[in-house]
């Protein structure tokens, strides 16, 4: 294989994650979404030294608190573990009474030093029981490690010294410098030639930095200048002594050691097109031949300087040995002789930890199915019918606008509320009258075709110019040295106004910096051609069921985030336009629907929007649940009344939301009052101090893909995604097709995303946020020079509960078997397990879980659900994820909550 | 009056020491509680500074603690405006950081450290003789080693406290035996360069400034307290306050504005280079301290106090919002109504080619200094010693043999 296939191969491995300005949502184990996801998360465990599922010990407390039951134990067991009936051995459990009873009890094992410690110096082991004994004789040989295959790894073992202190911080600043998007006041000279050239150029010169690690890289630069970079690489792993058949682990473990940084360069060779500010020519073997050239000069330094540390003596691992010892004892199973001990040791190597993980996690994410299953399945017995609707409103299916949704039908019984993709089917490069450069709305998969620009009205000069002009002129002047000077000396009371009102009175302090005008009024100039808008138009009315009957008014609600102190600001906005923000593409919606010819197009396709309707779109700001509505100036005199009641009730619905969201931040207090429920989730979006923003996904969990007539009024707790789908107008599939399509990849990517984040916080996750430094206008690092952080930050998924997506969806399950079988990477999404699916009969009512190739039926375990009048009987004073229940309004005597 | 400085140097500390008390013995209290603690002694201690400068200047005698060690505080035209504005950034970040660390493992430690840090600032600049105030030095640095190794569980930080921690010991030789000189009447000249060498650490001058980019490791709030505003600032402080010693050798002011112009120089330089956020604020701040250093070579110490002090304030805000860069990057896009103006163009269109390559080159190494000052002075150092043992070793083992 070539160097560059080599490369090509180990590139899949790197994390996806381009740069933050724009995050967007995916599986972060994308690289083995052709296993099965048990398979991959012990696979993924292995090359990138992370963890597979949550800790045993986070799996025990969930047993005791509850989460997991007995019972979810003992199904599992009974569905994974085979078992003939026979003792494991004479006088011991079955297979699968033995798992269950493993599963109930933590055994801690320490291992190494902690265990010989335990053995030598405490009476954890019965020194007359002759078990011990036995089992210590039978255990088997050690496996030997695998033999080190990058040179580092061989240095390090030898010498104790790890070449890569030296290389990484060499190697970290000079990508940083590469690919730095204007955070240096000055730009690294030669990079319009690519790394390899400018790190050529800068460090060919004579009169280098004096590292001795060094000595001898200039020349060495020197003679190879012109070279390119698969040649330096060949010659750097010849160097370093890599046989030809070890070269495709050493380069892959290569780059992993700094696989932020790798995964970074790799992003901007594929989407230059994603770089905030300016593309770079950026290749990954470029940047593999610095790193390689470097290890050459930092392993022969450690090798020439550090003296070999001795080896230690490897002892024999009694960590099986005592762990079997304990659960014979635990499940007193007599061992009388070698074969016994030796059959037992293997039962009890068959159970390792990774294997009750993967069985604990089985009973945890049950747990979840069967509780949110079943309150779907109550539901169709309490849920009543609604009457003509006053007026509409079509929300982004994502699970934070759920209890929007909710609360809008609790205060305002008339309303109808649909979900679907939070891009509306409008697919755009769009550009916003203050934006600098355009930037495509719409899924990532989606490639967008058509542009709209946004435009004032009337042109006019901009008052903010001259303001940005001075924070722009202190801010850089600040660090420079002259000017600098002056700034201090002349600023320093306005640094020290600012840090007053930002660190006492954050949300004042915000409105005052932010205090400028109303924005001017503005149109969208769009590119779409009539029948294009017809199309976009017609499936999102036909999809959602809007197309059945329309009231006077209709909203389009898209959605995004704004937050200070947040990097990862965008990845709280709408997964469904590739993390941009959903309200232009609501705009646009509003603007094709109300267009008179887009209106006969739709007539002439059997769909009739009736005169009396207008769409009207609209922006809700997740962190702060404010509303913004466009075109407002446009909408017929006949409508402006209905107009304003939806308005006011969306508002309402709005505060209350926000009231049901901060109950989950402890700084709110449990008895919040409603009116301070607003100010309080303001506060937390412009408060620089504040870490959490919001929650954004955290608590995603579910998908539902059918009417919301069949969810309404059942209390889900921001955990689900509700997609509409009007099963009834959709003869042959396509439309619930082309709905998964776009639905099953987008919230798997959310869901496992924070899943990974949560279950392994430093290893796919980017840790705590609190020592975050941004790096070129990029992504940030830990601190100082460390690899450039992925994933998502802890403050953003603490509250997570690690489950797969459960997809719930209205229709049969032999339909729903050929739709998912016809989209190949749902397949791969749904046969791999990565998502759980769930075929909801619209007919029969009955649920069938997709498991092991085929769809089950469900058995329901709970039939009664509490019974509440409004939401706030059911969240009220409590942190914690809950269960369902249902909320009808027309409900006089409401049920207490169980 | 006295009650009113001896508190103003005391709460701080008491509040430490409670807070220590407690989190050693009793259960660990509230997040409320421990902040409230922290802010209002620090809010306290910069009202009653307040209160002492409406009433003018102010010596206390506390007594001695042993002989040719009085306790002296001086609240003066120096230590009143510096100790006001360390005293209210205290509080200011300790409400800041109620916020920012809540939630966090570490939240109470984080606390401890920062009132230990604000308890040790305040003896610093209230102290009246050079002896109590190596006392609040020490405290001030044990505290922000410890930081920027706030989070110990992973290797940078824990390396770079480290470094940082190696910096100030090894630079409060110069402060301990400024101290020693003094007292035994030694001549100006001595005392000077000691003081000089002792303020170097703190204020991350040329050449042992290599510790401050890398203690941008800890939490954002303690960067900006310690390393945007009050640890850099004690460095310059120091000097200031022993200004009457120091100015009677003639050679001290032209050594402090060199190190001081040196530094300035060289961190300007190699933070054009810088290309995250915050090691690009870490040499600004030695930049503008470098400066500082300059002008009280000078001769201008009130200029040089205005300056440190708002440079302080300045510096601080601009690290609390830091990881606020991309938000404002976009907004401040939206205003311009354009892309963001490059820096540097004069640069690259005035400097030749080659020059141009060696002096970024230079900056993006941070001018060396880690190689020359780590590996060849310290790791020279290390070689020797290590050498000796070995020679000892050898020693020993003939001994043994011949016996």
């Amino acid at each position: 294989m070539t160097i560059t296939a080599l490369v090509e191969r180990a590139a899949a491995l790197l994390p996806e994650q381009g740069p933050l300005q724009a995050f967007v949502h995916h599986n972060t184990l994308h690289a083995f979404e052709h296993l099965p996801f048990t398979d991959a998360v012990t696979e993924a465990a292995g090359v990138f030294g992370t963890e597979p599922y949550q800790s045993e010990a986070a799996f025990h407390a969930h047993l005791r608190s509850g989460r997991i039951t007995p019972d979810d134990l003992d199904a599992v067991v009974a569905a994974e573990v085979v078992d003939d009936g026979d003792p494991v051995v004479p006088g011991g459990p079955t297979l699968r009474r033995f798992h269950e009873t493993r599963l109930r009890h933590h055994v801690e094992v320490p291992h190494g030093a902690a265990l010989h410690w335990l053995l030598a110096e405490t009476d954890a082991v019965d020194a007359v029981d002759p078990r011990w004994d036995l089992l210590r004789a039978v255990a088997p040989e050690p496996v030997a490690p695998a033999p080190h295959r990058r040179p580092r790894d061989r240095v390090l073992a030898t010498t104790g010294v790890d070449p890569d202190h030296l290389v990484h911080p060499l190697l970290i600043r000079l990508t940083a410098a590469f690919l730095d998007q204007g955070v240096a006041y000055w730009s690294m000279p030669a990079r319009e030639h690519g790394l390899l050239t400018a790190f050529r150029a800068l460090y060919g010169r004579a009169g280098g930095p004096p590292d001795p690690f060094l000595r001898g890289l200039a020349a060495c630069l020197r003679e190879q200048r012109g070279r390119d970079a698969e040649r330096t690489i060949r010659w750097a792993l010849d160097e370093l002594g890599v046989p030809e058949q070890d070269r495709a682990d050493v380069i892959t473990a290569t780059l992993l050691s700094l696989r932020g940084w790798a995964g970074m360069v790799r992003q901007f060779e594929l989407r230059p097109d994603r770089a905030p500010v300016e593309p770079r020519p950026a290749r990954l073997t470029d940047y593999l031949a610095v790193q390689l050239t470097l290890d050459v000069f930092a392993t022969r330094h450690v090798l020439a300087t550090a003296e070999p540390v001795a080896d230690v003596v490897a002892r024999p691992e009694l960590a099986l040995v005592y762990e079997a010892f304990v659960l014979a004892r635990l499940m007193e199973v007599p061992l009388t002789g070698r074969p016994q001990a030796a059959a037992w040791l293997a039962v009890v190597d068959g159970c390792d930890e990774v294997e009750r993980r993967r069985l604990l996690h089985l009973a945890y994410e049950r747990r979840h199915r069967v509780d949110v299953l079943d309150g779907l399945a109550a539901h169709q017995r309490v849920s009543a019918r609604t009457g003509t609707p006053s007026f509409q409103a079509v929300f982004c299916l994502d699970e934070r606008e759920e209890s929007v949704r909710r609360h809008l039908e609790e205060c305002c019984p008339t309303v109808e509320t649909f979900g679907f993709a939070g891009f509306f089917g409008v697919a755009m490069n769009y550009r916003g009258v203050h934006d600098v450069r355009s930037r495509p709305l719409c899924p990532v998969v989606v490639t967008p075709r058509h542009a709209v620009v946004e435009q004032p009205i009337r042109p006019g000069r901009e008052p903010r110019r001259i303001k940005a002009r001075w924070t722009r002129t202190v801010s850089v002047g600040s660090r420079t040295l002259a000017r600098g000077g002056v700034a201090s000396v002349a600023l320093g009371v306005t640094g020290l106004a600012s840090l007053v009102g930002r660190c006492l009175f954050p949300r004042a302090a915000h409105r005052w910096s932010n205090r400028h005008g109303t924005p001017p009024a503005t149109r969208l100039v769009m590119g779409f051609p009539v029948d294009e808008m017809v199309d976009i138009v017609a499936t999102t009315l036909r999809t959602t069921g809007l197309s059945r009957a329309l009231a006077p008014v209709v909203l389009i609600v898209g959605h995004g985030s704004s937050s200070l102190n947040n990097p990862h600001e965008s990845a709280h906005d709408c997964g469904a336009t590739g993390g941009g923000r959903g309200g232009p593409n609501a705009r646009a919606f509003a603007a094709m629907a109300n267009d008179p010819a887009v209106r006969s197009g739709l007539a002439e396709r059997g769909i009739v929007i009736p005169g009396g309707t207008w769409f009207v779109g609209g922006y809700h700001n997740t962190s702060d649940d404010s509303m913004a509505y466009y075109d407002e100036d446009l909408v017929p005199a006949g409508h402006v009344e209905p107009l304003r009641a939806a308005k006011e009730a969306l508002g309402t619905a709005c505060a209350l939301a926000a009231h049901e969201r901060c109950r989950r931040f402890e700084s709110a207090p449990p008895d919040l009052a409603l009116v301070d429920a607003l100010p309080h989730a303001e506060t937390h979006a412009v408060d620089l101090g504040q870490p959490r923003p919001e929650y954004g996904h955290a608590t995603n969990a579910v998908c539902v893909v059918g009417r919301r007539s069949r969810t309404r009024g059942l209390f889900l707790d921001r955990r689900a995604f509700l997609a509409s789908y009007e099963p009834s107008s959709d003869t042959d599939d396509t439309l619930l097709a082309g709905l998964l399509a776009a639905v099953g990849p987008v919230c798997a990517g959310i869901n496992l995303e924070y899943y990974f984040s949560f279950v392994d916080p430093a290893g796919y996750g980017c840790g705590t946020k609190l020592p975050h430094n941004i790096t070129g206008l990029i992504g940030v690092m830990d601190g100082h020079a460390s690899d450039l952080r992925t994933g998502l930050p802890w403050q953003m998924v603490e509250i997570h509960e690690p489950v797969r997506l459960l997809l719930v969806v209205e229709v049969g399950p032999e339909r729903l078997s050929g739709i998912v079988r016809a989209n190949p990477a749902l397949d791969r999404l749904v046969s791999g397990g990565w998502i759980r699916l769930v075929a909801w009969d619209p007919e029969t009512d009955a649920m069938h879980v997709f498991q092991d190739g085929t769809f089950q039926p469900h058995a329901p375990e709970r039939t009664a659900f509490p019974v509440v009048g409004r939401s706030v009987e059911v969240y009220a004073g409590s942190r914690d994820h809950l269960g369902c229940a249902h909320v009808l309004a027309e409900v006089d005597v409401p049920v207490p909550v169980a | 009056m006295n009650g009113v400085l001896i508190g103003a140097a005391g709460v701080p500390l008491a509040a430490f020491l409670l807070l220590g008390t407690v989190s050693w013995l009793g259960p660990p209290s509230g997040e409320r509680t421990v902040s409230a603690v922290v802010v209002l002694s620090a809010a306290t201690s910069a009202v009653l500074l307040g209160v002492t400068a409406w009433t003018g200047r102010a010596e206390v005698a506390l007594g001695t603690w042993f002989a040719g060690f009085p306790v002296v505080l001086v609240a003066d035209g120096w230590s009143l405006p510096t100790g006001i504005l360390a005293a209210l950034l205290g509080a200011l970040i300790g409400a800041f950081s109620r916020r920012y660390l809540h939630r966090d493992p570490g939240y109470r430690r984080f606390h401890l450290l920062l009132a230990l840090f604000v308890a040790g600032v305040q003896v610093v600049v209230l102290a009246g003789t050079l002896d109590l105030l190596v006392v609040g030095w020490e405290l001030t640095g044990l505290a922000s080693a410890l930081l920027i190794a706030f989070f110990h569980r992973r290797r940078g930080p824990v390396a770079h406290g480290l470094r940082a921690f190696v910096t100030y010991r090894v630079c409060d030789v110069g402060l301990v035996g400024a101290a020693v000189v003094a007292h035994h009447s030694g001549p100006p000249l001595a005392i000077g360069l000691l003081l000089l060498w002792g303020s170097m650490g703190k204020a991350a001058q040329f050449p042992v400034g290599g510790w401050l980019p890398r203690a941008m490791e800890g939490p954002t709030p303690s960067s900006a307290i310690c390393y945007g505003a009050i640890s850099v600032s004690l460095g310059p402080y120091l000097l200031l306050r022993t200004a009457p010693t120091w100015s009677q050798a003639p050679a001290m002011p032209v050594l402090i504005a060199v190190v001081g112009g040196v530094t300035a120089l060289h961190a300007t330089l190699v933070g054009r280079a810088q290309t995250d956020v915050k090691a690009a604020l870490a040499f600004a701040s030695t930049t503008q301290v470098g400066l500082v250093l300059v002008e009280i070579g000078l001769g201008w110490h009130v200029l040089a106090l205005v300056h440190l002090l708002g440079h302080a304030a300045l510096r601080s805000a601009q690290i609390l919002r830091s990881p606020s860069l991309l938000h404002d990057h976009h907004h401040l896009e939206q205003a311009l109504g354009g892309p963001v103006p490059r820096t540097g163009a004069l640069w690259e269109r005035l400097v030749p080619r080659p020059v141009r390559l060696w002096l970024y080159r230079f900056a993006l190494e941070r001018g060396y200094l880690d190689a020359l000052v780590v590996d060849r002075v310290v790791g020279g150092f290390a070689r020797l010693v290590r050498r000796f043992a070995a020679a000892d070793e050898r020693w020993v083992r003939r001994i043994a043999e011949a016996r």
